[in-house]
């Protein structure tokens, strides 16, 4: 089967036009858009957001995440310590959901992307009809994990009865609303192509 | 041997390269990547009536759905609701700013403007008002897809409500509903629009001479 890449093509990953590759950045002659053949230094620029990510994943897990006022007494829950208490509490779904949102998928995420970079660079076990399916459920999951973020912002505004009961936001919510979206700058920079050519060569 | 080539006769495939002939498809048909599986092209069912229809309508629910609010706590006698709108301006006044900018962008601003970007576009089509500046504009649309959560905050809404009924009592609003049907409207807005019948009539309306 041949590839656009072996004919001298290029499709524009904006409007779908296929382009003679002459020069890159090629100007698309549909839409007027720059872009290159593959998307440029993919694998550097998923490890690098892969990683920040990583980074900023830690602080998320350390610091709280929400602090609970009632009658003026503060109680903070980290992401962990909150779904243990649904689970004290006896409401499994939402801990499993909350349990898959803001861990199972940034870590599946971030170590995911680690592997596919890996794979691509080394050539090791390629199966790129899996590995691109892969690919394709990391991406579609990834704003799911701003689950939290928006569970605990209305919490914040609903619950607000002065001293009786008021929630705040804790400084984790900063870092992990930080990790999700470098999980999404990494998994937006990896090129899945980049999977069928290791597999050409 | 690049100038051989007659692009318009193939498609290649986005996830993997894979290079096809141009098929012909009529409405509501799909071609699929042989190799990988992934959508090669799709020519959607009146696409430009319906995303024209899907995204008007949104628009009309933008502002109860924004505007009325969507829950409401009764907690040893008191009771508070807030909204979409409040939602920010307590966020702000309480100093969280970073959720602040997060829920306005994701669950406010981006969808409100694809939802008129759907509407302008399709507005264009269904009155042959074609202008060369539809080319750019149609570029950035693409910008913000991956950025509409409305549907993760509905699920946040959920889970939210999940949380509270157990220790006080809850009390939901129309805005909930409207907040729905936003949601509803702008999915089906941005499934609606068919991106290659809309690059094949704008290529053939503005097509650059090929030097």
């Amino acid at each position: 089967m041949n590839t656009a890449k072996q004919l001298g093509l290029a499709l524009c990953p904006k409007c779908r036009k296929l382009n003679s590759l002459v020069t890159e950045p090629v100007q698309c002659s549909r839409c007027n858009g720059l872009f290159y053949q593959r998307k440029r230094n993919s694998l550097q620029y998923t490890l690098a957001w892969n990683f920040a990510a990583l980074l900023a994943f830690i602080p998320a897990n350390l610091y709280p995440i929400m602090i609970v006022y009632q009658l003026g007494i503060g109680d903070e829950a980290t992401i962990l310590s909150g779904i243990g208490e649904f689970i004290d509490h006896g409401l499994y779904p939402i801990a499993v959901i909350i349990f898959t949102a803001s861990i199972i998928v940034p870590l599946l995420k971030i170590i995911g992307l680690f592997v596919l970079v890996y794979k691509v660079h080394t050539g090791i076990r390629l199966k790129p009809d899996k590995h691109s399916k892969f690919y394709h459920m990391l991406e579609f999951l990834g704003p799911w994990s701003m689950l939290d973020v928006f569970v605990v912002a209305l919490m914040v505004t609903v619950v607000e009865l002065g001293f009786v009961t008021s929630v705040a936001a804790g400084p984790a919510i900063n870092y992990f609303t930080i990790t999700v979206i470098f999980t999404m700058f990494a998994a937006n920079s990896f090129d899945p192509r980049l999977l069928w050519d290791k597999k050409a060569e | 041997m690049n100038n051989k080539i007659n692009t318009a006769l193939f498609v290649a495939c986005q996830q993997c390269d894979a290079l096809y002939d141009k098929p012909q498809l009529k409405q509501g048909q799909l071609a699929k990547c042989n190799r990988c599986g992934s959508m090669l092209i799709e020519r959607k069912v009146d696409s430009i009536e319906r995303s024209f229809n899907w995204s008007l309508a949104g628009l009309m629910l933008m502002l109860p759905a924004i505007l009325l609010p969507i829950m409401g706590v009764t907690l040893a006698g008191q009771f508070h609701q807030a909204s979409l709108f409040d939602c920010i301006l307590v966020l702000i006044d309480r100093g969280f700013f970073m959720i602040a900018c997060l829920v306005f962008l994701f669950a406010i601003a981006v969808p409100i403007v694809r939802l008129s970007g759907a509407l302008y576009l399709s507005y264009c089509f269904k009155f042959n008002k074609l202008k060369p500046s539809l080319l750019n504009f149609f570029r950035a649309y693409h910008h913000l897809d991956h950025w509409a959560m409305l549907n993760v905050f509905m699920l946040g809404i959920v889970v939210s409500m999940y949380k509270l009924i157990d220790d006080t009592e809850l009390s939901v609003n129309l805005g909930l509903l409207a907040f729905i049907f936003w949601l509803i409207c702008s999915t089906m807005s941005a499934v609606a629009l068919d991106q290659d019948y809309i690059w094949d009539k704008l290529e053939k309306a503005f097509a650059k001479d090929e030097a």
